[in-house]
């Protein structure tokens, strides 16, 4: 239909397509007062603006130039099907609306479809698509294809709303326009597509992995993450706090690099921590993670490991999916890797299986999990990298510092060629002496509660007595607390010695002991008086300091 | 994690409150809150099962006693469910809270006097 239209429409150019070929070889041959237009649209200074300001300012120039009442700018789409209007004068709506016409079809598309310019000298409604063409009223209208290197880019096209026969100066005039922002449109749309991918790659990969690791009163835990020199990658580590004081540490490894492996590592993360949250073990979490990702369109394959730990009795649950073997750090030992049951990468093969290895953490005992960026050397046996890994770490007392020596040894400081992600809790041993020093905030009286359970549970001590001690210890604390001076920033500390039978409590903080207020203080210091043989209070200048004595007087 | 869990029925026009976990300063006041927002005015009182609670200190124990303020303000009346033995019924001995606040040890003994006659019949 549009052809026959376009034919009647166009008495001057025959067929409707305009006297001009697609390019180069366009005789443009300027008279005088065409110098200066020209030069409006050939000038160097355009080329230094961002594009949105450069379509913007071109825009203005040929509108001015060929007095025009629109011009409008439309660019392919990724797939190559539709044209999106994406810059417009006299037309603005197009840009706001998102106007899309399809290759091929209506005026913008036939330029784009044929690769040649179009004229239409008085425009038959059926020729155009775009109802705002048609609400607008226009009658004339001339457009170009946006070509670089022999990439169709998308349209450029001008419109008056009086009919009008544009010459072939005004062709040429406006294909120097095209031919002047096509390539600045090409350089943009592919510098925003790399820039855009690793910006959003890198951005995607900081928000998924942990913000920062969890501080757990009594189960000292550290972990690091790498980035790749050049890519991002797909690997991940987590720390989750479960139910009763047990803490779950997972790793993994997404094959492959870039945005798809980043989004991919979040799921599996945000997946397997649901999962470590159900109470699932840590051999049926990986199971449920790997049909998860058999049913991820598209999926990818990962390798992961998962360990569950309870710091009260030192057990230590694990399930590998294909990962590198755990380490175990004992004081004054070699390091040892944990054999693992042999078991498929997630998302491998149909039907994996995944069980679970336990083993109990001695006190003092660091276990590690880490992804293979840390061993692996490209061109270098794997034994070797194991070697070095268990060198590196040999004398770590605490998660932190086997993490600080794996840093300094093992990670290149350009970046490694892989990502790189480790993570450690350890069994804290226990000593005669409890030092707690925390943030005076009310969130942390729960771990205050199970590390004092665990350390007077180690003495033997009466569970009654120790469930007693508890409450009378978590009221001192819960004011020191409650009367810390600036709640953010303050902090207060607990200490709890064992000598010869009879244990001491001190919970001190840095903030003025304020008579009881209320019935409510008043009932924490019955308690603390009801269940201790002896409570003191000496507040100075510097601070409250609550002493408890269970047992004869040291 | 969640300190504590909440799960509130209503039985005989008395809402029980069934708590799980353990209640602290960090806790306290909101579950109040919680609680508190879960009374329908027709409702005759408030049964807050504590069976479940391994630990609670004096911030919760304050907390039961606003509550209780509150209810009484509006004609309703509570009952806390404590197992004899546990440390929830220890720590409220050790501050003479037993008496006061009106415990009783099965939810059922709760909604019974707490309810309607008919409730009480069936």
């Amino acid at each position: 239909m549009s052809a026959d239209s376009e034919k009647n429409a166009n008495p001057s150019a025959g067929k409707g397509h305009i006297f001009l070929g697609t390019g180069s070889d366009a005789p443009i041959e300027p008279a005088p007062e065409q110098l200066a237009r020209v030069y409006r649209l050939n000038d160097p200074a355009l080329l230094e603006l961002p594009l949105d300001s450069l379509l913007d300012e071109l825009l203005v120039r040929v509108k001015e130039i060929l007095e025009v009442d629109t011009v409008a700018i439309l660019l392919i789409d990724e797939e190559g099907e539709m044209l999106i209007a994406r810059a417009a004068k006299g037309l603005e709506e197009e840009v706001e609306l998102g106007v899309r016409i399809p290759i091929g079809g209506g005026f913008a598309g036939r330029i784009a479809a044929e690769r040649m310019p179009i004229f239409i000298g008085d425009v038959d409604l059926a020729d155009v698509l775009n109802p705002l063409l048609r609400e607008k009223g226009i009658r004339s209208m001339l457009g170009v294809p946006l070509v670089a290197e022999a990439e169709l880019l998308g349209v450029l096209h001008v419109g008056t709303l009086t009919p009008r026969t544009f010459t072939n100066d005004d062709a040429a005039m406006l294909q120097l326009a095209a031919g002047q922002v096509a390539p600045a449109i090409q350089r943009a749309a592919l510098f925003e597509a790399l820039e855009t991918e690793h910006r959003r790659a890198v951005a995607l990969q900081r928000s998924l992995l942990p913000e920062r690791v969890p501080e757990i009163v009594g189960v000292p835990v550290a972990a690091r993450y790498f980035p790749a020199r050049d890519e991002v990658g797909g690997d991940w580590y987590d720390v989750i706090e479960l139910a009763q004081g047990r803490v779950a540490i997972a790793i993994g490894d997404v094959v492959g690099h870039g945005v798809r492996a980043a989004a991919l590592m979040g799921q599996l993360r945000t997946a397997l921590r649901a999962y470590a949250l159900e109470d699932y073990s840590p051999g049926q979490a990986l199971e449920r993670l790997d049909r998860l990702l058999q049913s991820i369109r598209g999926r990818g394959m990962a390798t992961a490991a998962h360990a569950t730990f309870d710091p009260d009795n030192g057990k230590l649950h694990f399930a590998s999916a294909g990962h590198p073997p755990p380490l175990v750090i004992a004081p004054g030992e070699e390091p040892r890797l944990i054999e693992t049951a042999p078991a498929a990468p997630l998302g491998a093969l149909p039907y994996s299986t995944y069980t679970d290895d336990e083993i109990t953490l001695a006190e003092g005992e660091i276990f590690v999990l880490y992804t293979d960026g840390l061993v692996e050397v490209r061109g270098e046996a794997i034994d070797a990298g194991f070697e070095r890994l268990i060198e590196t770490v040999r004398g770590a007392a605490t998660p932190e510092q086997a993490c600080r020596q794996l840093v300094r040894e093992l990670v290149p400081r350009e970046g490694a060629a892989d990502d790189i992600a480790f993570v450690a809790l350890q069994r804290e041993p226990v000593t005669d002496k409890l030092l707690l020093r925390l943030p005076a905030s009310p969130s942390v009286l729960v771990q205050v509660r199970r590390a004092l359970r665990r350390w007077l549970r180690a003495y033997d001590v009466a569970s009654e007595k120790v469930d007693f001690i508890t409450l009378a210890c978590g009221e001192a604390c819960a004011n020191a607390i409650e009367h810390a001076y600036s709640p953010a920033t303050a902090f207060f500390e607990l200490e709890a010695k064992a000598s010869n039978g009879t244990f001491t409590f001190a919970v001190r903080d840095l903030g003025q002991w304020r008579p009881p207020r209320g019935e409510n203080r008043g009932r924490g210091l019955t308690i603390m008086e009801s269940v201790m043989d002896g409570v003191d209070v000496n507040s100075t200048s510097n601070g409250t300091e609550v002493l408890m004595r269970m047992g004869a007087p040291a | 994690m969640r300190l504590a869990d909440v799960r509130v029925e209503q039985r005989n026009r008395v809402v029980v409150a069934s708590v799980e976990g353990e209640i602290d300063l960090s806790n306290a006041d909101e579950l109040g809150t919680s609680l508190a927002t879960q009374m329908t005015n027709d409702a005759l009182g408030l049964a807050i099962d504590l069976s479940g609670v391994r630990y609670m200190d004096s911030a919760g124990i304050q907390v039961v006693y606003e509550l209780r303020e509150r209810l009484r303000n509006r004609g309703q009346k509570l009952r806390l469910v404590v197992p004899a033995d546990c440390l929830v019924a220890r720590t409220l001995e050790l501050v003479n809270a037993s008496e006061t606040l009106g415990i009783v040890d099965t939810a059922d003994a709760a909604v019974a006097a707490l309810g309607s006659s008919e409730g009480v019949a069936q």
